[in-house]
């Protein structure tokens, strides 16, 4: 106490010097304490490691065993030594979505995407809740969440697991225009060696109609394994669908007989077959052949548009013509004689004419009274791909 | 403002020797060590440079110093507190959140014998509320709590709440923190007005450290230990709290007590359903206060002999309860988590605080030491609980979680039982490090609390001390008195001003005029003095006509109030003066008013009625 001046030495001293003493026992008892507390601190936390991380095995051994009840548990306790251990949260709430109790899981997955909203884990789980919940934006949400987020194994896969999922949950909800584009983007995802995924996909493409885009991925199934009959269905129903009859054909002939009687091949193998037999425009046909086959769709069509007009009641032949129907039929009526078998075999320049106002008849007919069957409908949709090809 | 009114609560007086706090060191030690011995010098020399700036501190900043040193050990004991119990409860109950038959019944009943025979004979001075025996320290005994107070409530309580008793370990630790806050300020002797002011802010050390949550902590002590914000331990009551949560943190880890997932309140709708549970929390507070009020008067007149088996048949009576719902044994911080991650169906949410209720009764009235801070959080984040289930049922579209319901149940009871609104605002934000519930603990936690105050005129703790013979400040009513200020005693009538230019005759005949009037002269703006009218009268009838005011005896300058400040300011400033100017902020030229000695005690006097009038 040097420094201090003299008369403040001589008067406090006593006190001074008290303090200083009570203030090193402070300092001593402080760091007894310290290294007291520090000591039970590691020995507790040790403890508490070691029963949280046995409760937590025990509980994913139960889970293992099919007994959830008691992995809850388990979890339960293991949380209640290391509540916030985001892997025992996890485990805890996959355990209650699995028991059916999504709300009770959904809390806990909620507090972790809190902390770490990147997790893709977190979002998967919250995802398949909000889908089981039928909560069509949540899903979509937490999703895409799980698509774009963080992985700690094998994120590529698990990123293409999880669009898979969403695409088979939003085509399990109808969705079908949301689920396109992601089958688009799993598409560009899979590798083209890889048939069992590219086999999801097409599936995936069928379900929402990309019929080219199918017809794509089957193509590269096909050429991967040409007699795989997946594929060759799959393909025969993309080309079906594109209006590509000869492909169509081609896949349905390479497919067992068993299998394209099937439900899903069936009518459009029927179809195929019945356009095949219409079709005048088919490669290889001699020019009496092509008459006749247009002959037959004249008739056909003929015989539509009156069956049409007695089932909606009215008169074809009504002047003027006041349906489309009517207008349609009266206007290939006055070339019906240039039609005759023996002209258009003679003049082949007029089966395209002919052929156009049979599509025409077949369109306005399936428009007043509904779509055709048989052979009319084969008519139709030959006359709907011949639109497409000359568009 | 020279004679402007003086502070009135300014830093009071050191009664350490107030010496220059550092001396440079380069002004003791040499430039240049160009020796061992001098070298040698030179470190004795600063130690004993920073030892004196350290023991001559003005007593003002070593309270600040030592508030942290209390936080410090404060956080550290309760770090062992919380351990105590931890280890206690997984030897007594096992490990597993559902102890197994014999434990459950066998583990509180013989604690409570061992509790009861420590209390009796030992600790005697365990028992009853740490709030109410802080408060104690405080008004009656200087800020003495005895050192072996805190012993036996570490170990009383750890084997109490380890064993499965009812109660929380919060109360205990506000307790141990004021103990070594107080052994501190004994062993340093302090101040008796320190000594005193030293026991709150142990008690914010020691209640922070329990809930992780400093501002809590602060806010209750104001709240309910000191009952105003006085900035004279304010500082060192923050200083206490920051330090004992860095303190423990380091040892537990920064979590939250409670982690809820974050929400929004997605339309003013919403509120209802919060109000709806604040009525919900404030009829259950009340409940839980009037079973309290009513059976501890009640076992408190059982024969002596039965205070050895209380305990017991209380553990007892909740080791048969914990046999189907072990929840409700213990503090149940792990419960209230799971309720917070909507893990029970309200039929059994409504249940467990139903049940909670009741053995928090059992074990408090029984006399095991132990707080009722955990108890109330659970039942609170039960009743909220339940409460949200329930709402949820009929209104699917409510945004907010079942856990958000249970944390503002929380902040709802907290602030209907222990009657400490604010604290229970922040208490739930810090609980949860959630900012988003703030609206609907507000607006839940204010009925909750009004529908109390209205069914429960005294609180808690007041109630408490009653029923154990201590007469302890209400800080309620403390907080809700009136506070007179100069404007509900001033008059605005009865004065004179006269200015320093005036003829003293002009002066003269109005004073004739008034004769009750006091006179003032305006020498400039701030500055008042006070004429002798006698002598203004005397010097009136021969006045030369250069005579002005500033000829007659006056005193002055005297001091001035603003109509703003509380009648005890002004009468501190008042002295010996009859009459004090008021005079305008705006304008201090300005008078609005005078103050007398006799109008400030008649508004001191003024009842109720006359007072609304």
């Amino acid at each position: 106490m040097s420094a201090a001046s003299p008369s403040t030495v001589s008067e406090e001293s006593p006190r001074i010097l008290s303090r200083e003493l009570v203030l090193i026992l402070c300092v001593l008892a402080l760091v007894v304490l310290l290294a007291l507390t520090a000591l039970l601190s590691r020995m507790y936390h040790k403890k508490i490691h070691t029963l949280a991380d046995a409760m937590f095995a025990q509980g994913e051994a139960d889970e293992q065993a099919g007994q959830v009840k008691a992995a809850l548990t388990d979890y339960r306790n293991a949380l209640a030594y290391n509540p916030s251990n985001p892997l025992f949260q996890l485990h805890l709430a996959k355990a209650l979505a699995a028991a059916g109790r999504g709300e009770e899981a959904r809390s806990y997955l909620l507090n972790l995407l809190s902390e770490s909203p990147g997790s893709g884990e977190v979002n998967l789980e919250l995802a398949r809740i909000a889908a089981h919940n039928s909560s069509l934006a949540d899903a979509m949400r937490y999703y895409q969440g799980a698509i774009y987020g963080e992985w700690h194994s094998d994120p590529i896969a698990m990123r293409w697991q999880v669009r898979r999922e969403l695409c088979d949950f939003l085509l399990s909800r109808g969705a079908v225009k949301q689920a396109a584009p992601e089958v688009i983007a799993l598409q560009e995802n899979t590798p083209a060696g890889d048939p069992a995924r590219l086999k999801i996909v097409a599936q995936l493409l069928l379900r929402t109609q990309q019929w080219n885009r199918a017809l794509e991925v089957h193509r590269t199934l096909l050429a991967a394994d040409p007699n795989d009959e997946e594929s060759l269905a799959g393909g025969a129903q993309c080309a079906f669908e594109l209006g590509q009859y000869v492909t169509a054909m081609e896949y349905f002939d390479r497919l067992p007989r068993e299998r394209r009687e099937q439900p899903d091949l069936a009518y459009r193998y029927d179809m195929t077959r019945r356009i095949f037999a219409a079709d005048p425009f088919l490669s290889g046909l001699v020019a009496e052949a092509r008459a006749q086959r247009v002959a037959g769709a004249l008739a056909l069509a003929q015989t539509r548009a009156e069956n049409c007009a007695h089932q909606t009641g009215q008169s074809l032949v009504q002047s003027p013509p006041q349906t489309d129907l009517q207008r349609v039929y009266q206007q290939g009526r006055d070339l019906q004689q240039d039609w005759a078998p023996r002209y258009l075999e003679r003049f082949p320049d007029r089966l395209d004419a002919a052929m156009a106002y049979v599509f025409s008849v077949e369109n306005a007919s399936a428009a007043a009274c509904g779509e055709a069957q048989g052979d009319d409908r084969a008519l139709w949709l030959l006359g709907r791909s011949r639109s497409v090809v000359n568009q | 403002m020279a004679a402007g009114p003086q502070p009135v609560c300014g830093e009071p007086v050191s009664e350490a020797p107030v010496v220059p706090v550092t001396v440079p060191v380069e002004a003791v030690a040499p430039a240049i060590v160009d020796s061992p011995a001098a070298g040698q010098e030179n470190v004795r020399t600063r130690w004993e440079s920073w030892m004196h700036a350290v023991f001559t501190l003005r007593e003002d900043r070593f309270f600040l110093m030592l508030a942290v040193v209390i936080g410090v050990f404060s956080g550290l004991v309760v770090v062992c507190f919380r351990l105590a119990i931890e280890w206690t409860q997984i030897t007594l109950l096992g490990a597993s959140l559902s102890p197994s038959f014999p434990r459950v019944v066998l583990a509180p009943t013989i604690a409570g014998i061992v509790v009861a025979l420590l209390a009796i004979h030992v600790f005697s001075r365990v028992r009853g509320s740490g709030v109410n025996q802080v408060k104690a320290a405080m008004y009656i005994s200087n800020g003495y709590v005895p050192f072996g107070t805190v012993i036996g409530k570490f170990f009383v309580c750890a084997l109490a709440i380890g064993s499965g008793q009812s109660l929380g370990p919060e109360d205990p630790s506000l307790l141990m923190g004021a103990g070594i806050a107080s052994l501190l300020g004994r062993s340093l002797r302090l101040s008796q007005e320190k000594l005193r002011l030293i026991a709150p802010v142990g008690t914010a050390a020691g209640l922070a450290a329990a809930f992780n949550a400093p501002i809590s902590a602060v806010l209750f002590v104001i709240e309910e230990v000191i009952g105003t914000w006085s900035a004279g331990v304010l500082g060192a009551i923050v200083l206490a709290a920051v330090s004992s949560v860095v303190t423990m943190r380091a040892f537990l880890g920064p979590d939250s007590l409670f982690r809820v997932p974050p929400f929004r309140l997605a339309g003013p709708g919403e509120v209802l359903a919060y109000a709806a549970l604040g009525v919900a929390g404030g009829a259950a507070s009340l409940l839980l206060l009037k079973w309290i009020v009513y059976a501890r008067p009640k076992m408190q007149a059982l024969p002596r002999w039965t205070e050895y088996f209380q305990p017991a048949a209380a553990g007892l009576l909740i080791g048969l309860i914990g046999i189907r719902f072990p929840q409700v044994m213990g503090a149940g911080y792990a419960i209230v988590d799971q309720a917070m991650h909507g893990q029970f169906v309200w039929q059994l949410l409504l249940l467990l605080a139903a049940l909670k209720l009741l053995v928090t009764g059992f074990s408090f009235l029984s006399g095991t030491p132990g707080g009722l801070f955990a108890p109330t959080i659970f039942i609170g984040a039960m009743l909220g609980g339940a409460v949200g289930s329930i709402e949820h049922h009929f209104f699917p579209g409510l945004t907010a979680t079942i856990g958000t319901f249970a944390l503002v149940g929380i902040g709802t009871l907290f602030a209907g039982f222990l009657r400490t609104p604010i604290t229970s605002v922040f208490m739930v934000i810090e609980l949860s490090g959630n900012y988003t519930a703030i609206l609907p603990v507000i607006i839940s936690t204010m009925i909750a609390y009004g529908i109390s105050r209205a069914y429960q005129k005294v609180p808690l703790f007041d109630l408490l001390a009653r029923q154990d013979g201590l007469l302890l400040p209400s800080i309620e009513e403390r907080r809700e008195m009136t506070s007179f200020v100069v404007e509900d005693a001033m008059r605005t009538d009865g004065v004179l001003v006269a200015e320093p230019g005036e003829h003293i005759v002009e002066v003269a005949r109005r004073a004739e005029a008034n004769p009750e009037a006091a006179l003032l002269l305006r020498m400039r703006p701030g500055e008042w003095w006070l004429l002798d009218r006698d002598d203004v009268l005397r010097l009136a009838p021969d006045a030369a006509r250069t005579t002005t005011p500033i000829h007659a005896k006056s005193k002055g300058p005297i001091p001035y109030l603003f109509r703003d400040q509380g009648l005890g300011e002004a009468l501190q400033v008042m002295g010996d003066w009859p009459v004090l100017p008021v005079a305008s902020r705006a304008d201090l030229a300005k008078l609005e008013g005078i103050l007398t000695l006799a109008d400030t005690l008649h508004a001191f006097r003024k009842t109720p009625k006359e007072e609304a009038e």
